[in-house]
């Protein structure tokens, strides 16, 4: 179990007291690294010194009550917080070893390392192939027959090949709520990023497409990193390897998943998992 | 512990405690009327323990039905799973404690009208005392859910298999004494058993507790008075083939 403490001081997540089969034998590879760090919307302090580390090819869930901070944690991770004024994070967030909060960062390379997937599904107003063309074009030029290629790895990345291929040229919009988010999905996977973000991806959903993301995180998490926010934390349990609880701006407890969901250790975790928070 | 946001969540687990609640008391009731039955081969009294134990199966049925419907409502998490899990554990242990003290009840009417050898059954009535006090702490344990209590049960066990040993022996010299005495023996020996099982249904619930309140098992190795020269074979030399 990594406490607060440990995390603060940048102790390795994977000193996690039980570390699951899968895990033994293979040194943890911290993908990213937050440390201590403070966002601030205006003056408003949202997150107050949060330090934790994403382990690679994990999947860590984010819970937490409304507005503890955890989308805005998120948001920081692509610096997606840039395109609005009066915002500023400070501290740093290490991605390889690289602080991505370096004004010197290239913000384009850096969205295209790490994706993002928001709680309602964004496709473009355009066909389905475009969807996933537009952004590989953005970053590779690439002959047709390898574009071609790059659209359907990612679509059959993201579970939808098969429900899609017969309608490549038909608009994105008019796929249900749930392939647009696996659309959304693939056009995160296909340029090829090392991370993968995902803010409550299944909030809009039924529980087939739900399902089915899930599903689809599971398959991901061997060649990404992902973070995932979500209320549910039934499928916080489901899906991640690590979770961490956030309250008002803190990160509470931060832990194996299995853990945190059967014995977590701090008062808080435990009132808002089982539903006694006041 | 705050309450639920969702007040019928808390009425929910209210009721299984209750109702583990009664299980308890009827089990411990179930237990020493089945001794005080064989000793005093009061066949009335024995009687009332068989027709009490259809009760405690109802009951175990209500908590595995109730427990199972929280689980599919609420999906509950951390204290809240590991107390229904307990809850089903628990309710499982004490319907079998509620056989074995009916076990001894159905014994105490056969060997009624057997040759009796008084001396035989102090051993057992001292070991009865002790796997009853065992229950009786440990549910108290699960009630309060104190974790040292239940740890103490948990330890104190082997007092329990020490004592069936010894009462192996006796039986064995009466039966040697008199062959006459065979039969009322065996059946003691039977009750002995019985209520060494006991012993480790309240040895379950304390694991159970331990669980229950600090999200941790306790070791697998529970420490053993029994010597390897043990007559009475243990439960682990039962299981080989």
């Amino acid at each position: 179990m990594t406490t607060v403490a440990d995390a603060l001081t940048g102790a390795d997540a994977s000193t996690a007291a039980e570390p699951a089969p899968e895990r033994a034998g293979r040194p943890a590879l911290n993908k990213v690294s937050v440390r201590d760090l403070k966002f601030f919307y205006g003056d408003t302090l949202a997150i107050k010194g949060v330090s934790l580390n994403l382990e690679a090819n994990r999947v860590t869930a984010f819970i937490g009550p409304s507005g503890c901070g955890k989308s805005t944690l998120l948001r920081v991770l692509n610096r997606m917080y840039d395109l609005y004024p009066r915002q500023r994070a400070e501290g740093e967030v290490l991605l390889d070893g690289q602080n991505i909060l370096d004004p010197a960062m290239d913000l384009n390379l850096l969205r295209a390392r790490i994706g993002m997937v928001f709680q309602k599904p964004t496709p473009f107003p355009m066909s389905i192939y475009e969807n996933i063309a537009f952004g590989i074009r953005l970053y590779e030029k690439l002959p047709k027959s390898e574009l071609d290629g790059r659209v359907e790895k990612a679509l059959q990345g993201a579970a939808l090949w098969n429900e899609v291929k017969d309608k490549l040229s038909a608009s994105g919009l008019s796929l249900s709520g749930g392939q647009q988010q696996r659309l959304c999905i693939a056009r995160t996977v296909a340029l090829k990023p090392d991370v993968i973000l995902l803010d409550e991806p299944c909030s809009a959903l039924d529980p087939i497409s739900t399902a089915r993301v899930e599903e689809l995180i599971d398959e991901l998490k061997g060649q990404y990193t992902i973070a995932i926010v979500t209320h549910n934390m039934q499928q916080a349990a489901r899906c991640s390897d690590y979770t961490a609880f956030m309250y008002l701006g803190e990160l509470i407890e931060f832990g194996d998943t299995q853990r945190m969901f059967t014995s977590p250790t701090q008062k808080q975790t435990q009132q808002y998992i089982t539903g006694r928070f006041g | 512990m705050a309450d639920h946001i969702v007040t019928a969540y808390d009425t929910e687990l209210q009721t299984l405690g209750r109702k583990i609640a009664e299980m308890g008391g009827i089990a411990e009731k179930m237990l020493s009327d089945a001794m005080d039955a064989l000793v005093a081969l009061d066949v009335d009294l024995a009687q009332a323990v068989v027709a009490s134990d259809p009760r405690l199966d109802v009951l175990q049925r209500d908590i595995e039905s109730a427990s199972i419907m929280t689980i599919a409502r609420r999906q509950p998490m951390a204290v809240d799973l590991r107390e229904i899990v307990a809850a089903i554990r628990v309710s499982g242990d004490l319907e079998r404690v509620g056989d074995l003290a009916k076990n001894i009840a159905k014994r105490a009417v056969k060997i009624a009208t057997e040759p009796r050898v008084p001396r035989a059954v102090i051993g057992l009535k001292h070991m009865n005392e002790l796997a009853a006090n065992q229950l009786k702490d440990v549910l108290d344990a699960y009630a309060e859910r104190d974790v040292e209590r239940a740890q103490a049960v948990w330890t104190r066990d082997s007092e329990l298999d020490a004592l069936e040993d010894s009462i192996f022996r006796d039986l064995l010299t009466f039966m040697m004494e008199d062959p006459r005495n065979i039969s009322f023996c065996t059946h003691l020996l039977f009750c002995s058993k019985n209520i060494e099982r006991v012993g480790d249904h309240a040895t379950n619930i304390a694991e159970t507790v331990f669980y229950l309140a600090t999200g941790d098992t306790l070791p697998l190795d529970r420490p053993k008075l029994r010597s390897g020269g043990s007559l009475v074979p243990t439960p682990e030399a039962q299981d080989e083939p």
